[in-house]
């Protein structure tokens, strides 16, 4: 095949001079980004860190899931077993992961990082698992739903209904979501035990729980008990600062 | 091709490359994250993939939307953007069909601009630079082209 090598050199020139450009400018931040309702704390909105248990406990458990996944709402059985069993020896962090597959996620996470911002994270994570069936199976996006959970917990609404609609917040979301990416997180619930990974409910109570039981010290089951489906008043304990 | 009858086709390769330079352009101006985001209002596009294209689509709208208007590489530039429009056209119309409904905002000149179009809207518009694309696709000669000067 005949190449031109003056039209080649001319594509690469042209190719260069385009990305250089396009570089620079980004780099001069010529151009602004989404303009939307914002809260106090957007632009600078990372999500929050969200952690549940002391910070001296032996176990440090990380969850990666998705409000909307089923299999994310059984695995909270576990978890709340495990927050019973040993208490003070778990610690809890929750990142959040919503799939693509779920239309009504992103609300939901959103929702959940809002009330996380005014301190109310994990009762609100509790609510929308045990109200899961009902705005998931919503035609329209739930959020009234989720205002309306929001409020049942004593919410500031002003900041929340502002903060829905903050991209920063969605922005943090994401980036938390991108580095459950970069650990290989293909799907929900996956749960991090130090180097050891829990793929879903069934995993997370037969491995994880005698995972768990060994970083304590402790014998491990020979079959571990199935919680049941967790509902309100089975929720994690209360959330300290 | 005379010259005498390229106009209209030349205006059109103009109106399509200039299309795609500004949805490229902007979309790269901003944060990826809002290019994510507006992808993931598709419930159909696969998670997995959309980091890959939301770097991808905008640097390959602006590139080949570039070269169109400069002519160069017409015909494969042409068939690029008629292949990225008859696929934007193809992902509204299925997720209609699987989901049900559609994002407000297409996503596709980025979200802070001040061109937003409904999906509805982008259809015609993709069909249009889709046949567009494909009539310059199919032209051998292009005149007032980087093409021809540097035959």
């Amino acid at each position: 095949m005949k190449i031109n090598v003056l039209s080649f050199l001319t594509g690469l020139l042209i190719v260069v001079l385009l990305v250089a450009g396009v570089m620079f400018l980004k780099s001069r931040k010529v151009a602004p980004v989404k303009q939307l309702p914002v809260t106090a704390v957007a632009g600078l909105h990372r999500a929050f860190p969200k952690v549940i248990g002391p910070e001296s406990a032996p176990v440090k458990l990380i969850e990666y899931s998705d409000f909307e996944c089923p299999s994310c709402r059984i695995a909270q059985g576990t978890i709340a077993q495990v927050f019973r069993d040993y208490p003070g020896k778990i610690q809890l962090t929750y990142r959040h992961f919503p799939l693509t597959s779920h239309r009504w996620s992103i609300y939901a996470h959103q929702a959940a990082e809002c009330m996380q911002i005014q301190g109310k994270f994990w009762p609100y994570q509790d609510k929308l698992y045990e109200k899961q069936p009902e705005w998931a199976a919503s035609k329209v996006p739930p959020v009234e739903m989720f205002g309306r959970y929001a409020r049942e917990q004593g919410a500031d609404m002003n900041l929340f209904t502002a903060c829905m609609g903050d991209v920063a917040v969605t922005r943090g979301i994401y980036a938390e979501k991108e580095e459950g990416a970069r650990n290989q997180i293909n799907a929900t619930p996956t749960f991090f035990l130090g180097g050891e990974r829990f793929v879903g409910p069934r995993e997370m109570r037969e491995k994880g729980v005698n995972a768990i039981r060994r970083a304590l010290g402790l014998p491990e089951f020979p079959v571990v008990p199935e919680p049941a489906v967790p509902q309100a008043k089975e929720s994690l304990p209360p959330a300290k600062k | 091709m005379r010259e005498k009858n390229y106009k209209l086709l030349f205006a059109g390769r103009v109106f399509l490359g200039l299309v795609f330079v500004c949805s490229g352009f902007i979309k790269l101006m901003e944060p990826i994250e809002n290019f994510r985001g507006a992808m993931t209002a598709y419930d159909v596009i696969p998670s997995v993939v959309i980091p890959v294209l939301a770097q991808v689509i905008p640097w390959a709208e602006f590139v080949f939307g570039f070269f169109l208007v400069a002519g160069y590489l017409p015909r494969i530039s042409a068939g690029v953007l008629a292949g990225l429009s008859w696929s934007f056209v193809l992902l509204i119309l299925i997720t209609k069909t699987m989901t049900g409904s559609l994002p407000k905002d297409c996503g596709c000149f980025g979200e802070g601009s001040f061109l937003h179009l409904k999906p509805l809207q982008v259809v015609f518009l993709d069909v249009f630079n889709t046949l567009i694309g494909i009539k310059l696709a199919l032209t051998k000669n292009h005149p007032f082209s980087l093409a021809s000067i540097l035959k």
